[in-house]
């Protein structure tokens, strides 16, 4: 064979294996976009999946306190014709400072028989504790509302409000903060321990979420948000919605 | 016939490309990973930029965090590297796009990029110019990958047999 042959012939040779591995990458590139997309789309129902898994068992396990109002949601205060509605959550700070702020006016407004308060207590901030306190303090706060003494209770847990990060109060905690404000029967510490309310919280979270309640506080005079809640702010609105 | 210059190129290039791989995956596992645990929150971040009905915003934010985890998965092994950097940019490019959104609208949420966001307290001042150059040099690792998506350690590699 002549050296010019031969040189063809190692070209052809080089031609059909380069042509080889292009057909190879096209197969394996068409495999691998085809795994890749079917890896994205179950992992996005199992998401799904797991989720309405989770919404089910806590539908299954709610028990709404017979005194909530509002479809079952809030707990009222006052006999006033202006309602007043506010999502609070007891881990959350500024909730502390509004009540701190707010509380006396709010407390004038219902003796002066004005407002209704809907207190919506809410579990958003879950993970600022690493007990899920949200929902255990808004669990407990609807115990307190079954001993009648919800106001009372909602006061003490903002007092007694625990550092974000912190592992919040525990349930022996929460039952002694009861005792505080009279609530010194078994069905309330039990109501504790048991979460029986816990999983009402979630789906008052849920209703909350679902009616535009992005962030807590969140205040609505007469169905209208404050865009900043104060006590100016809330006087001023009643006023408006009362006149 | 390479030149140095050229060569030079064929070697880095694959190593710069591999960071960029893994630095983006890193990124989907970790912010995935941040959200996976409480998937009722995830649906409220995503509602809280007031684009989807709530119980859209539920679904797509129960979705998500899967989804972030698994792009990082692929990503990680190395695994259609090209169209994974293509889907990741797009991810990048919707949450880029929601954050401008919520900024236009006055909105003062928690971007929800790297936990469970939702609304900012009073006081609070949100930082979105910060939450989109973060994303936005995300988008550059994902643009790198797909413009170069040849990397090492990869299960593409492994698969065209031509790598390494």
């Amino acid at each position: 064979m002549s050296k010019a042959t031969k040189d063809r012939a190692a070209q052809a040779k080089r031609i059909v294996a380069e042509q080889k591995a292009r057909e190879r990458r096209r197969v394996v590139t068409l495999w691998t976009s085809v795994a890749v997309v079917a890896v994205l789309v179950i992992a996005g129902l199992v998401g799904w999946g797991i989720f309405a898994g989770q919404e089910k068992d806590n539908a299954g396990s709610v028990t709404t306190p017979p005194t909530a109002v509002d479809g079952g949601t809030a707990f009222a205060r006052g006999e006033g014709p202006v309602t007043i509605d506010i999502y609070e959550d007891f881990m959350c700070p500024i909730c502390h400072e509004f009540e701190d702020a707010a509380g006396p006016t709010i407390t004038q407004l219902v003796d002066a028989k004005k407002v209704t308060v809907n207190y919506h207590p809410i579990a958003i901030l879950d993970r600022y504790s690493t007990t899920e306190y949200s929902t255990r303090a808004a669990g407990a706060a609807a115990a307190a509302a079954q001993g009648g003494k919800f106001y009372e209770y909602h006061e003490t847990l903002f007092a007694n409000q625990p550092e974000e990060g912190s592992a919040g109060l525990d349930n022996a905690k929460l039952i002694e903060l009861g005792k505080g404000v009279g609530l010194t029967s078994q069905t309330f510490a039990d109501a504790v321990n048991n979460k029986t309310y816990t999983g009402w919280a979630t789906k008052v979270t849920d209703t909350a979420s679902g009616s535009g309640v992005t962030g807590t506080p969140t205040v609505l005079v007469a169905g209208k948000k404050l865009d900043n809640p104060s006590a100016q702010a809330l006087t001023a609105a009643v006023e408006a919605a009362a006149a | 016939m390479e030149t140095g210059q050229q060569a030079r190129r064929t070697t880095v290039l694959p190593w710069i490309s591999t960071v960029a791989r893994l630095g983006l995956a890193a990124v989907w596992l970790i912010a995935g990973g941040l959200k996976i645990g409480d998937l009722a929150a995830s649906g409220r971040a995503v509602n809280a930029y007031q684009i989807f009905p709530y119980d859209v915003a539920k679904v797509i934010g129960a979705a998500q965090p899967f989804l972030e985890i698994a792009l990082g998965l692929l990503l990680l092994v190395g695994l259609a590297v090209r169209l994974s950097a293509g889907i990741s940019a797009a991810f990048l490019l919707i949450f880029i796009a929601g954050i401008v959104s919520a900024w236009s609208r006055g909105l003062a949420i928690d971007c929800g990029c790297f936990s469970s966001g939702g609304e900012l307290g009073a006081g609070a001042s949100p930082v979105y110019g910060w939450d989109i150059a973060r994303d936005a040099g995300f988008l550059v690792l994902a643009g790198f990958l797909l413009w170069r998506p040849r990397t090492r350690y990869s299960m593409d590699g492994v698969l065209m047999g031509d790598e390494q």
